[in-house]
């Protein structure tokens, strides 16, 4: 009885020892701190890509998910700079043409075969060029791939490809996946789209559509000691409130790119369970876009433009609406982008009475009720701010004689009616910076986009000095030259305004303190958690 | 024997209105904007055009509406429920995969909701026209006129987020591996908010049938004449009483398994539960025509076959009615 | 006018008239009480009922003022309620008369198609209405009265069924009277009593599923409905739970009102049932 009397003691000591760790988060969030191998993170996801393959999608939703399991040749470091990853050193032609990457040795993929450069031929070849959004863009002058050896590979361009460019685009566009699994398939319809085969530090083990995906370490992963975590559950919760309340009961660890409501992220920032911030989400910033149909008469007029956006009080949508969590936006170029931020003001700031006067000098008086005209307005719901942006904008234009009726449309219906139809007279939504203005942000505004496009422009407008500017910036090689470049782009368009960008804001993740050494690259969230662990 | 000839039978009868509902449907969500390549566009966040086009082909939509139609059609006669676009696997298996969900939860509101609402209309019958009838009969209208989708929501913020007796949503904790009863206990508690507020609605309108039959049946003579034979009110209760008031109740069930399956896209919604319901409302947003007919298909036969089934117990609880109509 | 007499005898029929009334009574005062446009900016949003005296509700997300959106959600509820209703009705009568006085293959032919309505759950299809129509508020009206017909159908169908073959019909048949004069003229007056009290819970119906809708974003944005404000809770649910809390109230009490004079209305017409 005293025996187990004293080992009772010594083993409640030894639980009372666990138990206190938890309740010194000084500690635990110490950097001295080792490394503890083991546990299961849990991430939240907001929607359901289903497609389990960045090679063919490109998206945030999907990067979550599969960044874990497959990799590509570079990624963000924590320098804030694409790093070797697959790829180990580059090097470009003087013409820029061409671009040799030596490859990573002894790799393996999931199912034991090597990684070698036919892989990347592959999947530059047959997937980012041929079906990957955006990759069909940027890959657009790809010749071919070159694979002299195993671990070489050599793109071959038939016009100038800008290595900053390039680098940049591939930590988004740039993952691997083998040969040997996709060759010869209809792409499309390959179970390894659902079950993905990788080189990354964890292995696909299940995916329960409409609930989780279950993913387990990579013990032959080529970086020696790394993960340090067993496993990694990612679950699908669409209803954001919910998603809040699993991540305050503990049952997910990470929500990230905005995935719980503005006003539980504005609440949790206090909480010192969790870190709420925009800390290793650098990489995407967005804006909140106003597009104008210049078809529409008024509409064509800059003025009415310039008006419309002089009468959106910017600072106080921020401030009211979005829990402060975002500023003003400049134009298409965010601040958050060091390499290409022409630092230019703001264009056009709240100035009501600026507004009435230019709409009184474009000639559209206020007639009966005090309303000059009426728009119809359809919000493309990409996030539960753009309702209030349509509200916000509804109320400040009626302010200045200007009706708005919105338009509700599910977001198929609402893509539908502004890109292909071109059945609006101003949209909302959001535009995504992808790290470079190349990559998605210049088809806003360049001409020659098929109808039907999404994210392109289609308002009817446009202007041959800003396709020009557009076209040079994007084969330019020398870095300082492309971004004057870019900065006369971004003073081209915000003269004409064919679509405001309103706010720039970046994402938020809200991270449980029980994960550490998290959110230490610009694009964390997206990236391969190799080097997370968790805290008892 | 003669039950499955009966179904059989019951089943051709009814392919004339199932036919009707999925074309009629096809040809109407054919006028809806946008495809499910739009959709899926909108959930990567960007595309070109050349994709746009590959993806389309892929789908079989670029082919002309009746060619569709007759395809979907065809494949529908020998059981094809067809491809999900936006879920990359045969529609089959995806209602598969959801279907235990809607069942359980639809199930487990009918009986509660049958039981519960039975329960109360004999309470409130016995005690006809005085306070505690008033009481149950103004309470189930209440339970009548409640939003479901803010009954539940109140549901969540009085139980889940303030008092925390139970979870804010889901089916099951995922990642436990928890099997056996510790599963069939989490589930069950992960259903109490979703199936008090489904069934909550359906109460109201059992508990009124009930009532207003069982004081229809009450009055009737063979009842006064077990009555004069001695039996005591419990046993005049159950053993005429109940089963000639049973049968309304049962007829609602038949006609109520539709609006069920409606009523379980908003619960199924607010307590973020994988189900079939959620499943329709996705794939009218994502304009996924073949899970939504598949759906729609799934659901109509489930309604014809509850409709059979309570035609049978009908059959069996009063014999003055012959099975087959 | 002792149909009015029996209704009151009920003290359930006639608190629901009085509640039904003050909903009324809102959606006709709303115009003064709150002359401005309820969907504008009035405040800073976020503030609790009783914080501030301009605003007794409280203010929603977007810095609405609650109380103007309840009062001016009533106009639109009932509006919704009483013309979807009658949309519901129309369709139903039309059909249940020429099934049920035609009968043979018309009225298989129209049955199936009821039937088929009513197999499909009604709001899928009413999704499906939208997703193809659009969301503004006359298209969700007539949407919710297309998916509303079959049962007002069925009743009118089975009053015809049984009226049909009585003599005051023969009659008119003998004297030469055109068919459609005898179905809207002669027959419809006598079997819409049920009808008529059957609108009560289609208008109950119609009230929820516009809520529904809204709730899921599909309803129409540029209406102060009272389902809209409750979606727009959604999101500030855990702390500022009176955002949803409150209309949902407002639609709890307008349905029960609806239903008691609905219930009180059938009680009274049928004083053999209710006597019990």
């Amino acid at each position: 009885m005293f025996m187990t009397r004293r080992q009772a003691l010594l083993s409640s000591a030894g639980v009372m020892l666990a138990g206190l760790l938890p309740a010194l988060p000084a500690a635990a969030q110490a950097p001295a701190a080792t490394p503890r191998k083991g546990g299961v993170l849990t991430i939240h996801l907001g929607s359901e890509q289903r497609i389990l393959n960045p090679a063919l999608r490109a998206s945030t939703g999907v990067y979550v998910i599969t960044s874990k399991i497959i990799e590509g040749l570079v990624d963000l470091g924590t320098s804030g700079r694409p790093e070797p990853v697959l790829a180990t050193s580059w090097e470009a032609s003087e013409d820029g043409k061409t671009v040799t990457f030596k490859l990573r040795d002894g790799v393996k993929w999931h199912d034991g075969k090597p990684f070698t450069s036919a892989d990347v031929q592959y999947s530059a070849m047959e997937q980012w060029k041929v079906h990957l959004n955006y990759g069909t863009t940027l890959q657009l002058y790809l010749e071919a791939v070159d694979t002299p050896d195993p671990l070489t590979a050599v793109f071959r361009y038939s016009r100038p490809m800008p290595l900053n460019l390039l680098l940049r685009a591939l930590c988004d566009l740039g993952y691997i996946v083998p040969k040997h699994v996709f060759a010869g398939s209809n792409v499309l319809e390959n179970p390894a789209n659902t079950a993905p085969i990788g080189t990354g530090p964890f292995k696909f083990v299940e995916y329960q559509r409409g609930q989780y995906v279950i993913a387990e370490r990579n013990p032959d992963y080529w970086r020696e000691g790394f993960p340090y975590l067993d496993r990694i559950v990612w679950r699908f919760i669409t209803d954001r409130a919910a998603a809040t309340a699993a991540l305050e009961t503990g049952a997910v660890q990470i929500s990230a790119y905005n995935g719980l409501p503005l006003a539980d992220l504005d609440r949790l920032r206090t909480d010192p369970r969790f870190e709420v911030s925009t800390r290793g989400v650098e990489a995407n910033v967005f804006n909140n876009t106003l597009e104008f149909n210049t078809r529409r008469k008024e509409l064509a007029d800059v003025r009415v433009r310039r008006a419309i956006v002089h009468a959106i009080d910017v600072p106080f949508f921020l401030e009211n609406f979005l829990y402060g969590l975002g500023k003003p936006a400049t134009g298409p170029i965010p601040s958050l982008s060091p390499e290409f931020f022409p630092n230019n003001p703001v264009p056009y700031p709240f100035d009501k009475a600026k507004a009435e006067a230019l709409l009184d000098e474009a000639g559209f008086r206020r007639g009966a009720g005090g309303v000059r005209f009426t728009l119809r307005m359809v919000p493309i719901q990409n996030g539960e701010d753009v309702p209030l942006l349509a509200t916000f904008v509804q109320q400040s234009l009626q302010q200045v004689g200007i009706r708005v009726e919105i338009v509700q449309l599910d977001i198929a219906g609402a893509l539908t009616a502004v890109y292909r139809d071109w059945n609006f007279d101003l949209a909302t939504g959001w535009h995504q910076y992808r790290g470079d203005p190349a990559v998605s942000t210049t088809v806003w505004y360049r001409s020659g986009s098929p109808k039907g496009a999404p994210w392109t422009n289609q308002y009817g407008w446009q202007s041959d000095t800003v396709d020009q500017l557009i076209d040079r910036a994007a084969t330019e090689l020398d870095p300082a030259r492309r971004k004057a470049l870019y900065a006369e782009f971004v003073k081209a368009v915000n003269e004409e305004i064919p679509v405001a960008m309103l706010t720039e804001r970046p994402f938020y993740t809200a991270t449980s303190n029980k994960v550490q050494n998290h959110h230490t690259t610009p694009r964390w969230d997206s990236g391969d958690c190799h080097d997370t662990w968790l805290a008892p | 024997m003669r039950i499955l000839s009966l179904a059989l039978r019951r089943l051709a009868a009814s392919l004339p209105t199932l036919l009707l509902i999925l074309v009629g449907l096809f040809l109407l969500l054919q006028l809806a904007p946008g495809d499910t390549v739009d959709a899926l566009m909108a959930q990567m966040g960007g595309g070109d055009p050349a994709q746009m086009e590959q993806l389309r082909s892929f789908y079989g939509l670029d082919a002309p509406v009746l060619v569709q139609l007759a395809r979907y059609l065809w494949r529908l006669v020998r059981l094809d429920l067809g491809f999900s676009a936006i879920y990359g696997k045969p529609v089959s298996s995806v209602i598969l995969e959801r279907l235990p969900v809607t069942l359980l939860l639809m199930g487990i509101s009918l009986c509660f909701a049958f039981a519960a609402g039975m329960a109360l209309g004999v309470l409130a019958a016995r005690r006809a026209n005085k306070w505690p009838d008033a009481l149950i009969s103004t309470l189930g209208l209440i339970f009548y006129a409640t939003p479901s989708f803010w009954f539940g929501m109140m549901g969540i913020v009085v139980f889940a987020i303030k008092l925390s007796w139970l979870p804010a949503g889901g089916f099951e904790e995922i990642g436990t591996g928890a099997t056996g009863l510790a599963r069939v206990a989490d589930i069950a508690w992960h259903l109490v908010l979703p199936v008090s507020t489904l069934a909550l609605i359906f109460l109201a309108t059992y508990l009124r049938i009930m009532r207003a039959s069982m004081l229809e049946v009450l009055s009737l003579d063979f009842v006064r004449t077990a009555r004069a034979k001695g039996l005591s009110q419990t046993g005049v209760l159950l053993r005429h009483v109940l089963r000639n008031a049973l049968l309304p109740g049962l007829t609602l069930i038949g006609l109520q398994a539709g609006t069920m399956l409606g009523g379980s896209v908003v619960v199924e919604s607010v307590f973020n539960l994988p189900g079939l319901g959620r499943l329709a409302y996705e794939s009218v947003v994502q304009r996924d025509l073949n899970t939504l007919l598949g759906i729609v298909f799934v659901s109509a036969l489930l309604v014809i076959s509850v409709n059979f089934v309570v035609d049978l117990l009908y059959a069996k609880l009063d014999p003055r009615i012959v099975a087959d109509r | 006018m002792s149909l009015l007499r029996r209704y009151l005898r009920s003290p359930a029929a006639v608190g629901g008239l009085v509640l039904l009334l003050l909903v009324v009574g809102m959606a006709f005062s709303a115009g003064w009480v709150f002359p401005r446009d309820p969907l504008s900016l009035a405040g800073r949003p976020l503030q609790w009922p009783g914080a501030s005296p301009r605003f007794w509700l409280g203010t929603d997300n977007t810095g609405r003022d609650i109380a103007a959106q309840v009062f001016h959600g009533a106009r639109v509820s009932l509006l919704i309620g009483i013309v979807a209703t009658a949309i519901s009705i129309g369709i139903g009568i039309v059909v249940g008369a020429l099934a049920g006085f035609y009968g043979g293959w018309v009225d298989t032919v129209l049955m199936r198609v009821a039937e088929a309505f009513q197999t499909l759950p009604n709001f899928i299809l009413l999704l499906v209405l939208v997703a193809v129509f659009g969301s503004d508020i006359q298209t969700v009206t007539v949407a919710i009265g297309i998916v509303s017909w079959p049962p007002s159908a069925r009743l009118t169908r089975a009053e015809f069924l049984s009226l049909r073959s009585r003599e005051f019909v023969q009659a008119c048949r003998v004297l030469g009277m055109r068919d459609a004069r005898i179905i809207f003229r002669e027959i419809l007056p006598n079997a819409l009593p049920p009808v008529i009290v059957y609108a009560s819970v289609i208008m109950a119906t119609a009230i929820l599923l516009e809520s529904a809708l809204a709730f899921l974003n599909l309803s129409d944005p540029n209406v102060a409905s009272w389902g809209n404000l409750i979606g727009a809770g959604k999101n500030v649910l855990r702390v500022q739970w009176y955002v949803s809390a409150i209309p949902g109230v407002a639609i709890l009490l307008t349905v029960l009102a609806v239903s008691l004079v609905g219930q009180g209305l059938n009680d009274a017409l049928n004083p053999r049932l209710r006597s019990r």
